[in-house]
């Protein structure tokens, strides 16, 4: 399993600048990135911000080669996206939808590689705290999230194993090959998550 | 010392292949009042179900169990706050990026402040020789490091009585025996089953499960004689060319 760290950086621990930054601050950085991804409609803005985050990145004493690993797996379908877009609608798009998608995987990842999840996960109760009285239970949002963080890079993981099976099996261009063994493989995972976190009590309700 | 009780308890599930329900565990009546309980068989002999019982984690069909006289299925809630179970394969049951981080999670529920739960979660790490790992990736850790991590975080939270359903098969002998000397070291009641035979002669009483029934019950040494015995009757009756 080659599921670390993809996607989403994992903590990096430090004292820069933007690991003291307040969790809201960074939240309201990243809630931005993805508005901005849809208003932006100049590819040299969305350049431009995505060059800034790299910089913050960096400034954080993250990496580059973590940054890479995060959104290397995306490489392959940013690509199609961005030929698709370049022949329905020209480069200048396809360009700006690229790194508009960037800018939210890299503005994610500072988040993720600046803040421990438990620093993270207290800030989702704190969040969702106000609506309790609707019936809502901020540590099951908190639990959600921290699944969610541990998945997306576990999934991504599988896929990389089930390619590397299908190819020493020849069959790398057959779909079915990939794609089932990686749906199967998630439901598992999904199961065991679930029966895990029974075992250990956690996701009921408070007494 | 925790008293896990069976009472005639039978697991059934229904299958695709045939119209009746097959049978994992067939009226099981047992005491556990020992510190250490070995559990072996062959798979799909049931071993699993009867430790899953004890967590709640599957509910008898028929009968009762109960850990100190809480019902698993009533008092599942009270049960799993005092029952730690410990899986196989450690990745399943690890659900944060780190183990400090998992550890923590075990916490959440008890300690509400993060400083005094990053302290809480550091001594569970350290009291295991942990710490060292504690903000590693679950993935760059090796399968013995990654098992007692996830031992750490079950016992960050103190349970009576730890559960282990095959700890070691995914181990090599130096994480084997890794594992062998934490759990020695614990004061918790032990309920464990395992394919590691030598560490089957560890424990107080030892449980042969076969075919969904106790097929024999009692000291470790006669246990294993016993389940040798059961293999080769095994073998025996299917003959070389079912091999």
């Amino acid at each position: 399993m080659r599921g670390h760290g993809f996607l989403l950086a994992n903590y990096v621990p430090g004292n820069s600048l933007i690991h003291g930054s307040p969790l809201a601050l960074k939240f309201l950085l990243v809630f931005g990135c993805g508005l901005a991804s849809f208003i932006i409609q100049d590819w040299r803005i969305s350049g431009a911000v995505l060059a800034g985050l790299v910089g913050l990145f960096l400034l954080a004493g993250a990496g580059l080669k973590r940054l890479w690993v995060a959104v290397r797996p995306l490489a392959a379908v940013l690509l199609v996206i961005g030929l698709f877009q370049w022949w329905q609608l020209g480069a200048p798009t396809a360009a700006r939808i690229v790194l508009n998608i960037l800018v939210c995987v890299v503005a994610a990842s500072l988040l993720t590689a600046t803040t421990p999840v438990q620093v993270l996960l207290d800030g989702v109760v704190k969040a969702v705290g106000p609506f309790k009285r609707f019936g809502a239970d901020p540590e099951r949002f908190a639990l959600t999230i921290g699944i969610m963080l541990r998945s997306i890079p576990y999934i991504a993981g599988t896929f990389a194993d089930v390619r590397d099976s299908a190819r020493a099996r020849g069959l790398e261009r057959n779909p079915r090959a990939l794609i089932l063994p990686v749906f199967i493989t998630s439901v598992a995972f999904a199961r065991q998550t679930g029966e895990a976190l029974a075992a250990r009590g956690l996701g009921e309700a408070e007494d | 010392m925790p008293v896990v009780t069976f009472d005639q308890v039978t697991v059934a599930v229904e299958t695709d292949h045939s119209p009746e329900p097959k049978v994992l565990l067939d009226a099981v009546n047992l005491e556990l009042k020992e510190r250490r309980v070995g559990v072996i068989g062959a798979n799909g002999s049931g071993k699993s179900t009867l430790l899953r019982l004890v967590n709640g984690l599957v509910q008898p069909t028929a009968g009762t169990v109960s850990v100190n006289g809480d019902n698993t299925v009533r008092a599942v809630r009270k049960v799993r706050r005092n029952v730690g179970f410990v899986f196989t394969d450690p990745l399943s049951q690890l659900v944060m990026p780190t183990g400090r981080e998992d550890v923590e999670l075990s916490l959440r529920r008890s300690i509400k402040n993060g400083t005094e739960r990053r302290h809480a979660a550091e001594t569970a790490l350290e009291r295991l020789g942990l710490l060292r790992l504690a903000d590693q990736s679950i993935y760059e850790l090796s399968g013995g490091e990654r098992q007692l991590v996830a031992l750490a975080a079950v016992l960050a939270v103190d349970p009576a009585v730890l559960v282990l359903d095959e700890p070691s098969t995914l181990l090599d002998l130096r994480n084997r025996e890794l594992l062998r000397r934490t759990l020695s070291g614990l004061e918790q009641q032990i309920i464990m089953s395992t394919h590691d035979l030598d560490l089957a002669r560890e424990m107080d009483r030892v449980l042969v499960i076969e075919s969904g029934k106790v097929a024999f019950d009692g000291g470790p040494e006669e246990a294993v004689a016993a389940y040798r015995s059961l293999c080769m009757d095994g073998l025996q009756t299917q003959g070389p060319g079912s091999i």
